[in-house]
């Protein structure tokens, strides 16, 4: 898939840190990414890999110190956002950008009515009176479809179920029109059928309002629904990225590989075990050398241990992070090796050494 | 909520019931009885006067009677205090307790919610070290300590502008009222800060702050509109038990100020078994307790929506 209008929201080489008792956790670690107009890009990974402080770094929402944006830029529209003053920040939070999070019930005031938090949005930031502004957040909440929104915009969040808080969140994200919507595990907290519910509902809002989704998961069901293109990410970095045809069927990450396999399926091979990835992330008070994954990787090199594997791109749509895409690497029949391509298929490269 | 609000009456009722016969039994248990005191009383006197008082009567008699008259709002006569009806006494004293426990309240209220939103703010910084550091001293200084050192800066004062512009002592204006207040409700306002500093810095921490965050919300408009209104709830909640607490317990600060309190009395009559005024006044600010805790429980459910369906 070629990207070939300017992407509406441009992350580069993005590195976050924080300090704390222990010494200092790199969490994000050169991280770069782009979303495209109108597209849903999805951030997997497991807990503590970073996903979520990525994206929060965007937003402006890690609280500095102890954490510290060491490195890289963030492009919406164009304009950094990472180097704002608070008082800039907040021109862009909730009106370009607008985000949804994991769980709902905490999420929203307690003490403030549904409707009036809708409608603080739209009083702050398009100087709406009290009156049109809870009429408007009413309408939000007909747009995403909660049954008598005029009396639920009255109610208090103790009065709404999960899934219509969650529809809350999304009304109110949505308030200003924003180009992005960042929705960091949006369906984690809720039950099944409810997930189904407010994934069709973005995919909706989506179309209707043209929006771009960041969706951060890990849950790779919910990829396969929702995305267009998805990056992996592992231990604070994207370790592959590419469509989402790209991650299930031609993976080119043994990390992909394993979260693949350890996927759980209720369709077949109803006897077998769950096959988990062995062993744990790496400590990122000390990142490792080398390849975050060595550790856990089944074709893990010897080389793998002491160097960071450089980026190779797979094609246009897809990189990976791995020393198994490396030339002479040994074939590893389940993984999607660039060496086994055709020739005319591999364009653009970045050796793995120079990067490195 | 109107059931809500008669649930805790009824339960404000027994609660009264019972802090009387708690009351009138520990009170019984007490070696000695109101008669004692007087010097050289003859059998026959002490007889006429046990009769006329009907201490004469079992116990449990006693008991009845009491809480017969006391349904009918009379608290009998004082032993002590020739003639005087209970139901007097608190009458002419207590507003005046209630007035300076009220306004002590308010200021330990007001005081307590700014110094602990100004410290939450300046977390781990020079003014929140400073105010925390006086939050100690206040908690752990008696209250006659802070009452002597208020007179003597009155005092001061006073003799540094060369006329009385403040009162050290007395009551009467509202100018008598302004230090023993200040002093009563020093260690509340202490409490009550240390209290809405956590409260704020666990807000801080919640969700919805984060939310309001990425609403794009100034910083100004986040702690007013979010993070206040939540964190004021567990002062709230210890409020009514404080106003009680101030209103009854100033009796050390209404002695140093020469304040004409119900707290004098109260002190009085458990010296010299006063029975009569000490059930009296138990029951009364008994009684008070229970309708502050009470109104506040009602005032907690404007604040927090949560409380005022479940």
């Amino acid at each position: 898939m070629q990207i070939t209008e300017t992407p509406i929201l441009e992350v580069n080489n993005l590195a976050v840190e924080f300090a704390t008792h222990g010494g200092t956790v790199q969490a994000v670690r050169g991280v770069s990414f782009h979303v495209a107009k109108g597209e849903t890009l999805a951030i997997v990974g497991e807990s503590g890999c970073g996903k979520s402080v990525t994206v929060q770094a965007l937003m402006g929402l890690i609280p500095i110190p102890p954490g510290k944006i060491t490195s890289g830029e963030a492009r919406l529209d164009g304009q950094n956002i990472l180097n704002l003053s608070p008082r800039q920040a907040n021109q862009f939070r909730g009106v370009k950008i607008g985000m949804i999070f994991q769980d709902p019930m905490s999420s929203l005031n307690p003490t403030m009515t549904i409707g009036d938090q809708i409608g603080e949005t739209l009083k702050v930031h398009l100087g709406k009176s009290q009156g049109e502004a809870f009429a408007m957040a009413i309408e939000l909440l007909e747009k995403t479809h909660i049954p008598e929104a005029a009396k639920r915009a009255r109610q208090y969040p103790f009065e709404f179920s999960g899934g219509m808080l969650q529809r809350a969140m999304i009304a109110q994200s949505l308030a200003c029109n924003p180009s992005v919507l960042v929705a960091d595990e949006p369906t984690t907290a809720l039950d099944v059928t409810i997930q189904a519910q407010i994934l069709e509902l973005m995919q909706e809002l989506q179309k209707s309002e043209n929006m771009s989704i960041v969706l951060i998961t890990h849950d790779l069901a919910v990829v396969a629904r929702m995305a267009d293109r998805v990056a992996v990410m592992y231990a604070g970095q994207i370790v592959e990225a590419g469509s989402v045809d790209d991650i299930f069927y031609r993976s080119s990450h043994p990390y992909t590989l394993g979260l693949k396999i350890a996927m759980p399926s209720n369709k077949h091979d109803r006897d077998k075990q769950l096959t988990p990835i062995p062993g744990s992330p790496p400590d990122l008070f000390m990142p490792p050398a080398g390849c975050g994954y060595f550790s856990r990787c089944p074709h893990a090199m010897s080389i793998c241990r002491a160097h960071l594997p450089g980026v190779t791109d797979m094609s246009d749509s897809q990189f990976s992070r791995c020393w198994l895409q490396e030339a002479g690497a040994p074939d590893v029949p389940e993984l999607h090796q660039r060496k086994n391509l055709p020739e005319q298929q591999v364009t653009a490269t970045t050796g793995p050494l120079d990067a490195g | 909520m109107l059931v809500y609000i008669l649930k805790r009456l009824i339960a404000g009722v027994i609660t009264v019931w019972f802090i009387a016969t708690a009351t009138f039994i520990a009170m019984h248990q007490v070696p000695g009885d109101p008669l004692m005191n007087d010097k050289a009383v003859s059998p026959e006197i002490r007889a006429n006067l046990e009769e006329k008082y009907g201490l004469n009567k079992p116990v449990t008699e006693q008991y009845f009677i009491y809480i017969g008259n006391m349904l009918r709002g009379d608290f009998g006569i004082s032993f002590t205090q020739q003639n005087r009806q209970v139901n007097d006494i608190i009458r002419d004293h207590f507003p005046v307790s209630a007035t300076l426990g009220l306004l002590a309240v308010l200021f330990a209220a007001a005081g307590g919610i700014l110094w602990g939103a100004l410290t939450a703010i300046y977390r781990n910084r020079l003014p929140d070290i400073i105010i925390m550091f006086l939050v100690i001293l206040g908690i752990s200084v008696p209250s006659f300590v802070f009452a002597a050192l208020g007179q003597l800066t009155l005092v001061n004062l006073n003799s540094l502008v060369g006329r009385s512009i403040i009162p050290v002592a007395g009551w009467g204006s509202i100018w008598h009222m302004l230090m023993p207040s200040l002093v009563l409700g020093l260690g509340t306002m202490a409490l009550l800060t240390r209290l809405m500093r956590s409260s704020m810095l666990e807000v801080i921490n919640e969700d919805y702050i984060r939310t309001a965050r990425a609403k794009g919300l100034s910083t100004t408009r986040i702690f007013f509109k979010h993070q206040l209104r939540n964190a004021i709830l567990p002062v709230v909640t210890v409020l009514g038990p404080q106003i009680a607490a101030i209103t009854t317990g100033g009796f050390v600060v209404e002695l140093v100020f020469a304040i004409p309190g119900l707290g004098r009395y109260f002190v009085q009559a458990v010296q010299q078994l006063d029975y009569t005024v000490i059930m009296g006044t138990t029951v009364f600010y008994g009684a008070f307790l229970v309708m502050m805790v009470i109104l506040v429980d009602i005032v907690y459910g404007f604040i927090d929506p949560r409380v005022r369906l479940s």
